[in-house]
C-alpha cells in the first residue's frame, strides 16, 4: 500500500500556495505527479490517493485526477481514495457518473463507501464486507437477505468495477 | 455622434435585457453608458456592465463614455464593489469618482475580479473560503457541506470565462437581504464576459447534431443538460451541469444568458421562465447564481 498525498504533488507540480485542486491545468499536472508516483509502485499495491489536506476539489480537478486516472490505470491498478469528504464526493460522483466508473473512498470520519454509479444490491453487498470481512456468495446472501443468484451478480459487479478482490469463493472489499 | 445607453434605475438581473436592448449594435457609433440617475445596482448588473464597455471599447469606433451615478451612496457603492478600478480600463469616465477602496464589508464577499486565466480562479477560490463559510453556515444558516460546494461552483463558473469567452470577464459575490422579492437573505454570484457566447463556443462540435434548430437557445440547453463541450475530450462539459447539481441541492438559482437566449434552473421560490429566446442580443455570456437563506421552519 502506498499513499499518494496530492496536497504534496500539487505543491511540487503546480505552486506551494496553492491549496485547493481547482481548474483543468492543475488538474492535469498533479494527474501527472500522481502517475509519476504510480510508475514507482509495484503493480500489485494498492493506490490510496490522499485527500486529507485538500480544501476545495472542483469538477474538472476530479475529472482530470479521479476519472481519467480510473480510466487509464483503473483496470491494472486498485484504487481507494483516501480522507475525502462530502464537497469532494460530490463532485467525483458527478465525474464518475459521466463515465461510468466507481472507485472506493475512505472519508475523514474513516467511514468506507463506494463512490459512482453502482446498483443498490452490489452497494450493500459492499458494506457487508467492510463490517464482517471476506465473505461467500452465501454469507452475503444471507445478510441481505437475498436469493445466492442475486448477492453472487452483485458481488461480481463489485468484482467487475475493482472495487473487490475474488480469492476462490470468497470476496474482500478494497479498504486498504 | 455619441449614443446613449441607459443604465436602468435599479440595475439587476430583471432589468438585464432593457439595457441590452439599449445597447443594441456597438460597433457604428461612440457609445455613452448614462448611469446618473442609477439607484441601485446588482453585481450582476455591474460585472454585465464592464462587459459591455469591453465590448464597446473592442468594437467600437472609440472607447465608450460612462456617467457616475449622481446620487453619492451609489456611487460609493460601486466604488466598493470594486466597479471603477475596472471601468477606467474600458470606459472614458465622466463624472465624480469617489476614492474608495474595493472593501471587504460585510456584504461584499468578493469585490469585482477580473478572470483571466487559471491563476484568477485559484485566487478567487483561495479568497472567498473563509469568508463565504461563515456566511454560508452563520447567516444563510446552510450545512458546512455547502461552502466547498460553493467554492466548486465558483470555480466552474470562473472556468467557464477562461476556456469558453476567448476574453477575460469578470466575477463578483456578495450577500445581501432580499426584503420584497424573497425575504430572505442571500448570496449572489455574478459572473459576466464580452467573449463569444456559448453558440460559437460550441458550434464545431454540436451544431451538426441541432441543424436548422442551431441557436443560442439550443447550445445553452446542449451545455447545460446534455454536457456538451467544444472539446472532443468525454470528461469535458461537466462544469454547468456541477453547478446545477449543487444550486439545486440549496434550493438555488442558476441563470445562464448567451446570445438572445437565457435558460434558468428554476427554484421553488423564484418564478423565472426556463427557457427564454428572442432576447435582445449581448456580447459573451452571464451567470448568476442565488443561494437563499434556509427557510425557517
Amino acid at each position: 500500500m502506498s499513499r499518494i498525498d496530492l496536497k504534496v504533488i500539487l505543491q511540487d507540480t503546480v505552486s506551494n500556495g496553492y491549496g485547493d485542486l481547482v481548474t483543468r491545468p492543475t488538474g492535469k499536472a498533479v494527474r501527472g505527479g500522481v502517475e509519476e508516483a504510480l510508475a514507482g509502485l509495484d503493480g500489485e499495491q494498492t493506490a490510496i490517493i490522499d485527500f486529507s489536506a485538500v480544501r476545495c476539489l472542483d469538477i474538472s480537478c476530479a475529472d482530470e485526477i479521479v476519472g481519467k486516472l480510473l480510466l487509464q490505470y483503473g483496470a491494472a491498478r486498485l484504487f481507494l481514495l483516501h480522507g475525502v469528504t462530502a464537497s469532494h464526493c460530490d463532485a467525483i460522483e458527478h465525474v464518475l457518473e459521466r463515465h461510468r466508473l466507481a472507485v472506493v473512498a475512505r472519508g475523514r470520519d474513516g467511514k468506507i463507501q463506494v463512490l459512482g454509479p453502482v446498483a443498490e444490491p452490489a452497494r450493500r453487498a459492499f458494506g457487508i464486507l467492510t463490517g464482517r470481512g471476506p465473505a461467500a456468495p452465501e454469507e452475503v446472501a444471507t445478510e441481505l437477505a437475498v436469493g445466492p443468484e442475486v448477492a453472487r451478480r452483485a458481488l461480481e459487479e463489485l468484482r467487475t468495477l475493482r472495487l473487490v478482490l475474488q480469492a476462490s469463493d470468497r470476496y474482500t472489499a478494497v479498504t486498504a | 455622434m455619441t449614443r446613449v445607453v441607459e443604465v436602468p434605475a435599479h440595475f439587476d438581473d430583471r432589468s438585464f435585457d432593457q439595457f441590452a436592448k439599449a445597447f443594441g449594435d456597438p460597433t457604428e457609433r461612440r457609445l455613452l453608458f448614462d448611469a446618473h440617475a442609477t439607484q441601485w445596482a446588482s453585481p450582476y448588473g455591474l460585472v454585465g456592465l464592464l462587459a459591455a464597455g469591453q465590448a464597446a471599447a473592442e468594437r467600437g469606433p472609440e472607447r465608450p463614455q460612462l456617467t457616475v451615478p449622481a446620487d453619492r451612496d451609489v456611487a460609493h457603492y460601486w466604488g466598493r464593489a470594486g466597479f471603477f478600478e475596472h471601468a477606467k480600463e474600458w470606459f472614458e469616465i465622466h463624472g465624480k469618482v469617489p476614492r474608495v477602496a474595493a472593501a471587504h464589508s460585510s456584504d461584499v464577499l468578493l469585490a469585482i475580479t477580473p478572470v483571466r486565466g487559471t491563476d484568477d480562479v485559484h485566487t478567487v477560490v483561495e479568497s472567498i473560503q473563509e469568508r463565504s463559510a461563515a456566511i454560508l453556515s452563520g447567516e444563510l444558516g446552510l450545512e458546512a457541506t455547502a461552502t466547498m460546494g460553493f467554492a466548486m461552483a465558483l470555480s466552474e463558473a470562473c472556468q467557464n470565462i477562461v476556456e469558453h469567452a476567448g476574453t477575460s470577464g469578470w466575477v463578483a459575490v456578495q450577500a445581501y437581504h432580499w426584503r420584497r422579492r424573497l425575504g430572505r437573505r442571500v448570496v449572489v454570484i455574478a459572473v459576466a464576459d464580452a467573449g463569444i457566447g456559448f453558440r460559437r463556443s460550441l458550434e464545431a462540435t454540436q451544431s451538426g447534431r441541432f441543424g436548422d434548430r442551431w441557436a443560442d437557445a439550443t447550445a445553452l440547453e446542449a451545455a447545460l443538460f446534455q454536457g456538451a463541450s467544444r472539446f472532443r475530450d468525454p470528461g469535458r462539459g461537466q462544469g454547468l451541469g456541477g453547478i446545477a447539481r449543487y444550486l439545486s441541492r440549496w434550493e438555488g438559482k442558476l441563470s445562464v444568458r448567451s446570445g438572445t437566449a437565457r435558460i434558468t434552473i428554476v427554484p421553488e421560490w423564484d418564478d423565472a421562465n426556463p427557457l427564454t429566446d428572442g432576447l435582445p442580443a449581448f456580447p459573451g455570456s452571464q451567470v448568476l447564481m442565488i443561494i437563499p437563506a434556509r427557510q425557517a421552519e
